[in-house]
C-alpha cells in the first residue's frame, strides 16, 4: 500500500473529478466581495467592460492613455463588476467524530475533513470565496487561504461542542455543516435557527460509521461515551438491536424536518461508502440554489 | 515425601490444595466474565436500552478449564516434585556414606561421585549431618576411619578430593572403624560399594546395618571392574588373561597393548565364555613389536587392576652369546657367533660378551659356540647359573671333538658325555651318505616340526651310550644317533647340539629349521626370574587409581625382593615399577589377587540398587515456568475477550501467542551475533587475548573464562605479556584468526562440530593458532588415540575431520619446558596426564606445535573469582600444584607468542651452571 497523501491533495483529487462549481448567489447586490461571476455591469473587476468618455468627477488614474491618443476625446476605461459568494464551511471537531468501528475505514472525523477541504477546493475553483465557520479568517479564494484551510482542518483540535457555533455572518453567506448530528433534536433545531432566521441558505451532511447504523455487536457489552456520557452496559446487544434502529431512524427524520423548517437541505452519508457520492449531492445541492 | 516411582514430591501435603479445585471450578463458573468494553459515539440512543432476558453469561468452559490447569500446575509446582527420585533418607541420625576407594572403584568413579553428591545434596536438604567412611588405606597407610560428623558442604570438600586407590580396598579396616562409630539416632548407611566381594564384606554390611537402615549401590556383570592378569608366556608367545567376577553369561572386553611412549601396539579381543571368569588371548605379533610392549591394559578400564605393567620377564628372552675368546674372529662371516646371532636375533635379545660380562645381568639362555674356550672360573659360574635355572645352549665343533674323553670328565656343562674324535658322514673316505634328521619324537620339544629334506648333517659328535641316552635325547638322525642332547642340571638344563653353528660340519644353520629349533629350546627355557634376592627396589613410577604412571609419592617405600619379602600391594608399595639403573621390575596388583567374587546377597533388610547416571531433577522451576505461559496466554485471551486487545486481522493472535512462545524459548541470538561481530573483532584485535571454546555446558565454560582471567593476570604480574580479558568462543561463528592459543575443554554434552566449524579449526591449524585440548579427567591422555577413556572418545568425536598432526608426548628437550620456566610436569587440576603435542619434524610454524593435548585440567587449577581467589581444589593438592599450573601455563603462552627462540642456547649457560651443581 502506497503511503496515503496528504489530506489537501487527496481533496484536490477528489475536487477535480468535477466541474469547477459555482455557486448560485442569490443576493449579489448585498455582498462586497468580488468574485468570477460577471454582473454585465460596470463595476470593480479584472475584465475589461467599456470605454466611456472621461467626466468631471473621474479618478486620473482611470484614464486609458493608449484609447484617449487614438482621438481627441480622454477615455475611461471600465470593468465589468464582477461579485463571489462566500462560503462557510463548517465540520463537527468532538470526540465522537473521532471514532470508527473497523480500523481499515476512515473515522467520521476523517471523512467529514476530506468532504469539506473537497468542497473548498471545488469551490475556490469557481472563484467562490470560502472560510472555516470559527476559524476566524476572511473569506477568500485564494491559493493561499486554501493552505491555511487545509492546515486548520487537518490540525484542528477535538472540539467538545458539537454543533455549530452561533457566529455572525453575512446575510448572503452559503452555509454547509458536516456531522454525525447524534446530539438532541433540540439543540441541532436551536443551532440552525440562529443562522436559517438570519436569512442565510444552509446543507446539512450526516456522516455515520456503518456500526452505528447496524449496531452489529452481540453479548455482553459495556458501551462508553466518547463526550464524557455515563457507560451503558448491555446484557445481550443482539436483543436490543431493533430498538436502536428505530431510534436512529428517528433521530433522522428529527433532522430532516428540521431542515425542512429551515429550507435548507440535508443529506446522510456513510464513512464506508464513496466520499465521491456525498461531494456530488452537495454540488448538486449548492448548484440547484441557483435556480431557487 | 511421597514417593511414585519414577516421581516424588517433596512436600506432598501441598498436594491437598488439590481437593480445592472443585470450589475454584464453581467460582469461576458462577461468576459471568467482565464486559467487554466497547467505545460507542451514539451511546445516548443506547442509554436506556435493555436486552428483554438478562440470562448470565458464562465464561467459556475452555478458558475455565487453562485456569484450572495454571492452579494445578502451581499447587503440583510448590509440591516439589522430583524426578528419578532418591529414596528418602532413612532414620533421625547422621547420614553415612561408605564409599569403596579401592582399585576397583575407578572404574565408573564419575558416577560413584555423582551418587555421592545427590546423596550430600539430599542431605543437606534434610539438614542432616554427614559421616563418611572410605574402605581403602589412605596414600599414608592409616587404616580406613570414619571423619567426624560432617555438615554436608564440609562433606562435598572431602568427595571432591577423594580420588580411587590403586590398591584394594581393606574391609576388614572399615569394620572395625564402624564398630567404633558411635552415632547420635538411627542413622542413614549407603554403602556405594564397587560390587565386588572379599571375604569381610558380609560383616561390614552386617555392622553397617546395625547402624540404621542400609542401602547398598553396586554395580553388577559387565559393570564389574576387570583385572587384567599378569600375561602368560607360552613359548616365545604373549598371551593376555583378564579375570571378571561375574561369571554369568558371555562377555567381551578387548585388551590393548601399549608401547613405552603409549602408543598402542595391538588390540586384541577378550572373550570371556559363559561360565568362564578368565579369558584368554593370543597376542599374535611380530617379535619385533613385542618387545615394544610396555602395559596391557583392558580398553575402556581406567582402573589399577585392568592394566598390568610388563617387565623383563614378558619380554623375549635375553640370550648372552659368548664370543670373547672364540678363536674364530678373523673370519666374521663364518664364524659360529654369526650364525647364532643372525638366528637369534629376531626373537630374543640378545647380549654378547664374555661370560663375566653376561652373566652379571639377567640371561635365560647362555649360547656357547664350541669354538669358546672356558677357563676354570668362567665354568664355575656358568654351572652355579645353570643350577639356579639357566639354560646353556652349547654347539660341539673340532674343538670338543679333539678335546678327547679324559676331559671330558672335568667339563660337566655337557648333557652326555661324548666319544672322542667325531664322525664324519659322507666323506671321501666313507661309504655313508650325509645324515638326516629322523622324525621328532613326540615328547621333544622339537615335536611336529617340520622337517625338510634338504637339511643333511655331515660331521657330529657322538654321545658314550648310556642307559638314559634315549630320554636326553631331543633330536636323532635317521640312523638313531643322537643329535640334540639335553640334560636337567639343577633347575636349569644343559643342551646340546652334536655338530656345529656354522656350516662347516652341515648346513643346518642356514636352513630355516635350525631358527625353528633354536626357537623352541628358548621355550624350554625358564625365562628371568622376578628380582635379585634380597635386594630393595625404590619405586620409579607408580600408578594411581586410575591406572597411569606417574612419579611415585613421597610415601612409597622401597619394594624388598627376595624369598621371604611381604610384599603386597598397599600404600607402601602401589603398583608400578620398582627397580633401578639395572633392573626394573613391573609390580602389578593383579599378582596378589588370584579370584574376584560379585559381592553375594546381602543382610536382609538392606536395600540393593544400581548406580543410576539420571540424578533426580527438580520439576518445580518447569512447572512453575509453564503456569507462568499459561497465564499469559490467559491474560491474553481475557484482553481479547474484553475487546480491549482488537486483532486487526484473525492472524495476529496466534502470531503473537508463537512470538511470545518462540521469544521465551530461543533466545534467537543470531541476529544479535550478526550485528556484534564487528564490534566482537575490534574488541578481540585491539589487545592480545586468549579464548575458549565455548562448549555448552556454563559450568565449564564458566571455568575455562575463570581459569584464563587467572592466567591473564598471573601474565601481567610476572611476564610483559599485557592481554585482555579472555574470550569465549563459538566455533563455526566467531573467527578465530585472532587468538594466538585457544584453550578447548573437552565435555561429553559439546555437540560434534558442524562442517562450517571443522573447515574453520582446520584453517585455524594450518594458519599458525594453537589449541590445547584439555581433556579434563585426572591421569587421563596415557594413550589418547585408543578408545580408552570417556574423555578421549569425547576427543575423538569431537575433532572428527580435524587434521590432527601426529601428536608425541612431550620430549624431554622441548621449548615448553623451558619457554619461561624450567619445568618437568605439567600439572593442572589433576597431576600424572602425559601432555601430547605435534611430533616435531618439519620445521612448519616456527616449529610452534599447532595441537597439545592433555587432561589434567589447566583451567580448574587457574581459574580464581574476581577477588582472585582460587576456585577450585587442586587434587592431590598444596600450593606448589597451583603454582607449577600457572607456571605451565606462562610457558604455554610464551610458547605460543614466541615461538621457539627459547630453543637457542639462550640457557645454556644457566642449565650447565644447574647441572654442575
Amino acid at each position: 500500500m502506497t503511503k496515503p497523501l496528504p489530506l489537501r491533495h487527496r481533496a484536490e483529487q477528489l475536487a477535480a473529478t468535477l466541474p469547477p462549481l459555482l455557486v448560485a448567489a442569490e443576493r449579489v447586490a448585498a455582498t462586497v466581495a468580488q468574485g468570477v461571476h460577471g454582473r454585465r455591469r460596470v463595476g470593480q473587476g479584472e475584465t475589461f467592460w467599456q470605454y466611456r468618455h472621461y467626466d468631471l468627477g473621474d479618478q486620473p488614474q482611470s484614464i486609458d492613455w493608449r484609447q484617449s491618443a487614438k482621438s481627441d476625446m480622454v477615455f475611461v476605461r471600465q470593468m465589468e463588476w464582477e461579485a463571489a459568494q462566500s462560503v462557510w464551511l463548517w465540520r463537527d471537531t468532538s470526540g465522537s467524530m473521532g471514532w470508527t468501528s473497523d480500523r481499515n475505514h476512515q473515522s467520521k472525523r476523517e471523512r467529514a475533513d476530506l468532504l469539506v477541504l473537497a468542497l473548498s477546493v471545488l469551490l475556490m475553483r469557481g472563484g467562490e470565496h470560502v472560510a472555516l465557520l470559527g476559524s476566524g479568517l476572511r473569506p477568500s479564494a485564494s491559493r493561499a487561504n486554501l493552505t491555511r484551510i487545509a492546515a486548520l482542518v487537518q490540525n484542528g483540535e477535538p472540539a467538545t461542542d458539537n454543533l455549530p457555533p452561533a457566529l455572525p455572518l453575512p446575510r448572503s453567506a452559503q452555509l454547509v455543516f458536516v456531522s454525525d448530528f447524534l446530539s438532541p433534536l433540540e439543540d441541532i433545531d436551536r443551532a440552525l435557527r440562529y443562522y436559517g432566521e438570519g436569512g442565510q441558505r444552509g446543507a446539512l451532511l450526516q456522516v455515520l460509521d456503518p456500526a452505528e447504523e447496524s449496531l452489529p455487536y452481540g453479548g455482553r457489552v459495556r458501551f462508553d461515551g466518547l463526550e464524557q456520557e455515563p457507560s451503558w452496559l448491555v446484557s445481550r446487544v443482539e436483543a436490543v438491536r431493533g430498538d436502536y434502529g428505530r431510534r436512529l431512524q428517528a433521530q433522522r427524520d428529527g433532522l430532516r424536518d428540521i431542515c425542512r423548517a429551515l429550507g435548507w437541505t440535508c443529506d446522510f452519508h456513510r464513512s464506508d461508502q464513496p466520499p465521491q457520492t456525498a461531494l456530488l449531492r452537495l454540488y448538486t445541492t449548492l448548484s440547484q440554489a441557483v435556480t431557487c | 515425601m511421597l514417593n511414585l516411582g519414577l516421581l516424588a514430591f517433596a512436600q506432598p501435603w501441598l498436594l491437598l490444595a488439590l481437593a480445592g479445585l472443585p470450589v475454584l471450578w464453581l467460582l469461576l463458573r458462577l461468576t459471568p466474565p467482565a464486559p467487554r468494553r466497547m467505545a460507542f459515539p451514539a451511546i445516548r440512543l443506547l442509554a436506556g436500552l435493555k436486552a428483554p432476558e438478562e440470562t448470565p453469561a458464562r465464561t467459556p468452559w475452555w478458558l475455565l478449564l487453562l485456569r484450572l490447569l495454571i492452579v494445578t500446575l502451581i499447587i503440583l509446582a510448590l509440591a516439589q516434585p522430583l524426578l528419578n527420585p532418591a529414596a528418602r533418607l532413612a532414620g533421625s541420625g547422621p547420614v553415612v556414606l561408605v564409599i569403596d576407594d579401592g582399585w576397583s572403584a575407578a572404574r565408573f568413579w564419575p558416577v560413584r561421585q555423582t551418587a555421592a553428591a545427590n546423596l550430600l545434596a539430599q542431605a543437606e536438604r534434610e539438614d542432616r549431618p554427614v559421616v563418611v567412611l572410605t574402605t581403602a588405606a589412605s596414600e599414608q597407610d592409616a587404616p580406613p576411619e570414619a571423619s567426624g560428623l560432617l555438615s554436608a558442604a564440609e562433606a562435598r570438600r572431602l568427595l571432591q578430593g577423594l580420588k580411587p586407590k590403586p590398591w584394594p580396598a581393606d574391609r576388614s579396616a572399615a569394620l572395625a572403624a564402624v564398630q567404633d562409630l558411635d552415632l547420635p539416632g538411627s542413622a542413614h548407611v549407603v554403602w556405594l560399594s564397587d560390587g565386588l566381594a572379599s571375604p569381610e564384606s558380609d560383616a561390614l554390611a552386617t555392622a553397617l546395618q546395625r547402624l540404621g537402615s542400609l542401602r547398598v549401590l553396586r554395580d553388577e556383570g559387565e559393570g564389574l571392574a576387570r583385572l587384567a592378569l599378569a600375561p602368560a608366556t607360552e613359548g616365545v608367545d604373549l598371551i593376555a588373561r583378564a579375570l571378571r567376577a561375574d561369571a554369568a553369561g558371555a562377555g567381551e572386553a578387548a585388551v590393548l597393548a601399549i608401547a613405552g611412549d603409549g602408543r598402542i601396539v595391538t588390540k586384541a579381543p577378550l572373550v570371556f565364555e559363559p561360565g568362564e571368569r578368565e579369558a584368554r588371548v593370543l597376542l599374535d605379533l611380530p617379535t619385533e613389536m613385542r618387545n615394544r610392549i610396555a602395559l596391557l591394559t583392558i580398553e575402556g578400564e581406567t582402573t589399577a587392576g585392568a592394566t598390568v605393567l610388563l617387565d623383563e620377564r614378558w619380554r623375549r628372552r635375553p640370550v648372552g652369546l659368548v664370543t670373547a675368546g672364540s678363536r674364530q674372529e678373523a673370519q666374521p662371516l663364518l664364524s659360529e657367533s654369526y650364525y647364532l646371532e643372525s638366528a637369534l636375533q629376531p626373537f630374543t635379545e640378545l647380549r654378547k660378551g664374555n661370560v663375566e660380562e653376561l652373566l652379571q645381568r639377567q640371561l635365560a639362555v647362555l649360547a656357547l659356540p664350541d669354538s669358546v674356550v672356558l677357563s676354570e672360573d668362567e665354568r664355575g659360574r656358568i654351572a652355579a647359573w645353570v643350577n639356579e635355572g639357566g639354560l646353556l645352549l652349547r654347539f660341539a665343533g673340532p674343538l670338543s671333538a679333539t678335546r678327547g674323553s679324559a676331559d671330558q670328565r672335568s667339563d660337566d656343562l655337557l648333557p652326555v658325555r661324548l666319544r672322542g674324535g667325531d664322525r664324519v658322514l659322507g666323506g671321501a673316505l666313507t661309504w655313508d651318505s650325509p645324515a638326516r634328521f629322523a622324525p621328532f619324537a613326540a615328547d621333544s620339544p622339537f615335536a611336529d616340526l617340520e622337517l625338510p629334506d634338504d637339511v643333511v648333517i655331515r660331521r657330529q659328535v657322538l654321545a658314550e651310550p648310556s642307559l638314559d641316552l634315549g630320554e636326553k635325547t631331543w633330536a636323532r638322525l635317521i640312523d638313531g644317533t643322537p643329535l640334540v642332547t639335553a640334560d636337567r642340571r639343577g633347575d636349569g638344563w644343559l643342551v646340546l647340539f652334536h655338530t656345529t653353528a656354522n656350516t662347516d660340519w652341515s648346513n643346518l644353520p642356514i636352513s630355516g629349521l635350525f631358527v625353528e629349533m633354536l626357537r623352541r629350546v628358548m621355550g624350554v627355557s625358564q625365562g628371568v626370574g622376578a628380582g635379585g634376592g634380597g635386594e630393595a627396589l625404590p619405586p620409579l613410577e607408580t600408578m594411581d587409581g586410575f591406572g597411569s604412571l606417574g612419579t611415585p609419592p613421597a610415601t612409597v617405600l622401597a619394594l624388598e625382593t627376595g624369598e621371604d619379602a611381604e610384599s603386597g600391594v598397599g600404600p607402601r608399595h602401589p603398583p608400578g615399577y620398582y627397580g633401578n639403573d639395572s633392573l626394573r621390575q613391573a609390580h602389578n596388583l593383579s599378582s596378589f589377587l588370584s579370584q574376584l567374587e560379585p559381592l553375594g546377597r546381602l543382610p536382609s533388610g538392606t536395600t540393593a540398587s544400581l548406580y543410576q547416571e539420571s540424578p533426580e531433577q527438580d520439576l518445580k522451576p518447569w512447572l512453575l515456568a509453564a503456569a507462568l505461559l499459561l497465564a499469559l496466554a490467559d491474560l491474553l485471551i481475557s484482553l481479547v475477550l474484553r475487546g480491549l486487545l482488537r486483532p486487526a486481522r484473525g492472524a495476529v493472535m496466534p502470531s503473537l501467542c508463537l512470538g511470545l512462545l518462540l521469544a521465551g524459548l530461543t533466545l534467537a541470538p543470531s541476529a544479535q551475533a550478526q550485528q556484534s561481530d564487528d564490534v566482537r573483532a575490534l574488541e578481540a584485535t585491539l589487545m592480545t587475548r586468549f579464548a575458549y571454546v565455548l562448549t555448552g555446558d556454563d559450568a565449564v565454560d564458566e571455568i575455562s573464562r575463570a581459569g584464563l582471567l587467572g592466567l591473564t593476570r598471573v601474565l601481567e604480574r610476572r611476564t610483559s605479556v599485557e592481554a585482555g580479558l579472555p574470550l569465549g568462543l563459538r566455533l563455526g561463528r566467531d573467527d578465530m584468526a585472532f587468538f594466538p592459543l585457544v584453550y578447548w575443554p573437552i565435555t561429553q554434552t559439546q555437540p560434534t562440530l558442524s562442517r562450517a566449524a571443522v573447515d574453520q579449526v582446520n584453517h585455524f591449524l594450518t594458519h599458525g593458532g594453537t589449541i590445547l585440548f584439555d581433556l579434563r579427567e585426572a591421569s587421563g591422555g596415557a594413550q589418547i588415540f585408543g578408545g580408552g577413556s570417556r574423555g578421549t572418545q569425547d576427543l575423538q568425536r569431537l575433532t572428527q575431520g580435524i587434521t590432527m598432526p601426529p601428536l608425541e608426548p612431550v620430549p624431554t628437550d622441548h621449548v615448553l619446558r623451558k619457554a619461561f620456566y624450567l619445568m618437568e610436569d605439567f600439572p593442572g587440576r589433576f597431576v600424572g596426564g602425559t601432555l601430547w603435542l605435534e611430533a616435531l619434524g618439519e620445521n612448519v610454524n616456527d616449529g610452534v606445535t599447532s595441537v597439545l593435548v592433555g587432561s589434567n585440567d589447566w583451567a580448574g587449577a587457574w581459574a580464581v573469582n574476581e577477588l582472585g581467589r582460587p576456585l577450585n581444589a587442586v587434587v592431590p593438592g598444596g600450593p606448589r600444584q597451583r603454582e607449577m599450573a600457572y607456571r605451565f601455563g606462562i610457558n604455554l603462552v610464551m610458547y605460543a607468542l614466541t615461538g621457539n627462540y627459547k630453543a637457542d642456547q639462550v640457557h645454556v649457560p644457566f642449565i650447565l651452571e644447574r647441572l654442575g651443581q
